[in-house]
């Protein structure tokens, strides 16, 4: 490979970098200003920093949005892999027609627009009452992220060779447990790798949340945003506060699995 | 994202019994797939069907859990004779230009990033975590860059333009919500390309610069064709992913100006949530639902296709 790096290369590096970069340094800096600063020139990099949107923005609301957030993204994670994962082993051994039906089925639903579902579940939860319930927001992201995590999840358990599972089996092992003691420990890459991406897509959603809580004293930090984005005259450094706020547990799951999410996530795609 | 439909079988031509003991542990395995069909079929085909019998009757907010009127097809009458045809135009716009910033973008940025530098590390971390966050917040700071006040408007002012209405403007505001859509989907589309190019032996490259070439012979001659398997798959991916985003349009436009940034998915929304007509925002879905079908066996296609080549 050709060790340096041509002016090319540079300039798009740079460009990537600010690009990506710019933005999030940004929402940090906004958070830190005043109002008054925000719509200043001379205050876009000189400012006096404070934390009045961050003052302002922790109050009783703020916690009980975290809370909500936080039983979302983790009940969702349980529900989708505690479905997922035999779902995924079981179309990676079993093969034939079903399966293929199975995975047209899987693609198709991975596929349709969450505007597309938002309105039929609406008038299902509706009519279960279960609308304005933290339940009916897990049972949605559930039912949204498990034909992804079932797709992500069957290449890995795929590259279980299947000779240690029949050797399990020459010793005696059930297929259940065969499943837990051989072939999950394995293919627990992937396992993780699904569960950190679901965690962070079931964090992020709100279109679920806007509707199904009839509320805003119930919504999660993500709808929250969303709510107080698409408002008129946006209060910026106190919704770039919230923006970071709910940025935070994301920099700490990142933090703790990129490289595994930098090699997982290409698994499927390029196999 | 990412995910393939490799059904060979593992093991060449297996014997009778061989065969007869596979089929007993096919069958042993089924009780696995149980919890997700039951799951799926509850809160994902029910609503489905749900969503198909609205579209076919007079459903309003308030009529939504009584006895529906059936209307047969007048509500999709109504839709193509009203706004959607104009949406599905706008529609289609919105994906080619994030499909081709996307495609391109991507490839640009593995090339890029394929060293083990600093800078590439660095960065690629960036890209990936600004990718990972939720795009609520993704929208939030570019529909603050992109506004009167913002850092593209404080440039352009700077240099004596007159300020850009990037997100006001019925011209502007499907541009910038598709420039935006790209940039999120650039770091995803970075990394599979990236995966692709790395998997080329070093050999490659040394007996290319033996031979004389120049960096740019090496992207044409060797990593584009070293992305190519891939590029079928990850092209329906990023338009898949742009047919179905809502996230930043629903953050920065609101579908607005006016209606200049409804694409059909969220033109749906909008006739449901917005103007409760639930009818004809149900007829809108199905329509939209009936693309992804037509989506998704060229993709099955394209996924059969690119193992045949490999």
């Amino acid at each position: 490979m050709n060790k340096k790096a041509g002016p090319v290369n540079i300039a798009v590096r740079l460009l990537l970098t600010l690009m990506y970069g710019v933005p999030l340094l940004w929402i940090v800096l906004t958070s830190f200003k005043t109002s008054a600063d925000v719509f200043s020139t001379q205050g876009a990099w000189l400012f006096r920093p404070t934390t009045a949107a961050y003052v302002n923005a922790f109050d009783g609301d703020l916690l009980l949005a975290m809370k909500q957030s936080l039983i979302i993204a983790t009940s969702t994670t349980a529900l989708v892999l505690l479905v997922a994962i035999p779902a995924a082993y079981g179309l990676a051994r079993l093969g034939g027609w079903l399966t293929t039906i199975a995975l047209g089925l899987l693609i198709v639903l991975q596929m349709v627009p969450q505007t597309a579902s938002v309105i039929p579940m609406f008038q299902v939860f509706s009519s279960w009452g279960l609308l304005d319930q933290t339940l009916a927001v897990i049972l949605a992201d559930t039912a949204l992220l498990i034909p992804f995590a079932v797709l992500l999840l069957r290449p890995f358990f795929r590259g279980v060779p299947i000779a240690l599972e029949e050797a399990a089996s020459i010793d005696g092992a059930s297929i259940p447990r065969t499943f837990l003691s051989i072939v999950l420990p394995i293919a627990r890459n992937g396992v993780a790798t699904t569960g950190t991406l679901v965690f962070l897509l079931s964090w992020g959603e709100f279109l679920y949340s806007v509707n199904f809580f009839l509320t805003p004293g119930k919504y999660p930090l993500s709808a929250l945003l969303a709510q107080q984005v698409s408002a008129f005259g946006i209060d910026w450094p106190g919704l770039m506060a919230l923006a970071v706020i709910t940025s935070v547990p994301i920099l700490i799951v990142f933090m703790s699995t990129y490289k595994q999410l930098r090699d997982g996530l290409t698994v499927g795609a390029v196999k | 994202m990412a995910l393939t439909m490799d059904d060979r079988p593992t093991r060449k031509a297996p014997s009778a019994p061989a065969l007869r003991r596979d089929k007993n542990r096919g069958r042993n395995r089924l009780y696995f797939i149980a919890p997700a069909a039951v799951f799926l079929a509850v809160f994902s085909f029910y609503p489905l069907l749900q969503l198909v019998r609205m579209s076919v009757s007079k459903v309003t907010s308030i009529t939504l859990n009584s006895a529906w009127a059936f209307t047969g097809l007048e509500n999709l009458r109504k839709g193509l004779e009203g706004e959607m045809p104009a949406a599905l135009g706008r529609t289609a716009i919105f994906v080619v230009v994030v499909t081709v910033l996307g495609l391109v973008g991507g490839l640009a940025a593995a090339i890029a990033l394929r060293g083990t530098g600093k800078w590439s590390t660095v960065l690629l971390a960036l890209m990936v975590f600004v990718w990972a966050l939720p795009p609520v917040v993704n929208g939030s700071v570019w529909k603050f860059l992109l506004g009167d006040a913002g850092l593209f408007n404080t440039v352009i002012t700077g240099l004596g333009m007159d300020t850009v209405p990037f997100l006001y403007d019925q011209g502007w505001a499907l541009m910038s919500v598709a420039f935006v859509n790209s940039w999120a989907v650039i770091p995803f589309n970075a990394l599979v390309f990236r995966a692709a190019i790395l998997t080329i032996p070093n050999e490659v490259f040394e007996a290319a610069q033996l031979d004389g070439a120049r960096p740019w012979q090496e992207i044409k001659h060797i990593m584009m064709p070293a992305a190519r398997p891939t590029l079928l798959v990850l092209t329906v991916l990023t338009v898949v992913y742009a047919f179905r985003s809502f996230d930043f349009i629903y953050v920065m436009t609101y579908g607005g100006p006016g209606t200049a940034t409804n694409t059909l998915p969220f033109l749906g929304y909008i006739q449901a949530f917005v103007r409760y007509d639930f009818g004809l925002g149900a007829a809108t879905s199905v329509v939209t639902v009936l693309l992804v079908l037509v989506m998704a066996v060229i993709y099955a296609r394209s996924i059969r296709r690119e193992e045949s080549e490999s």
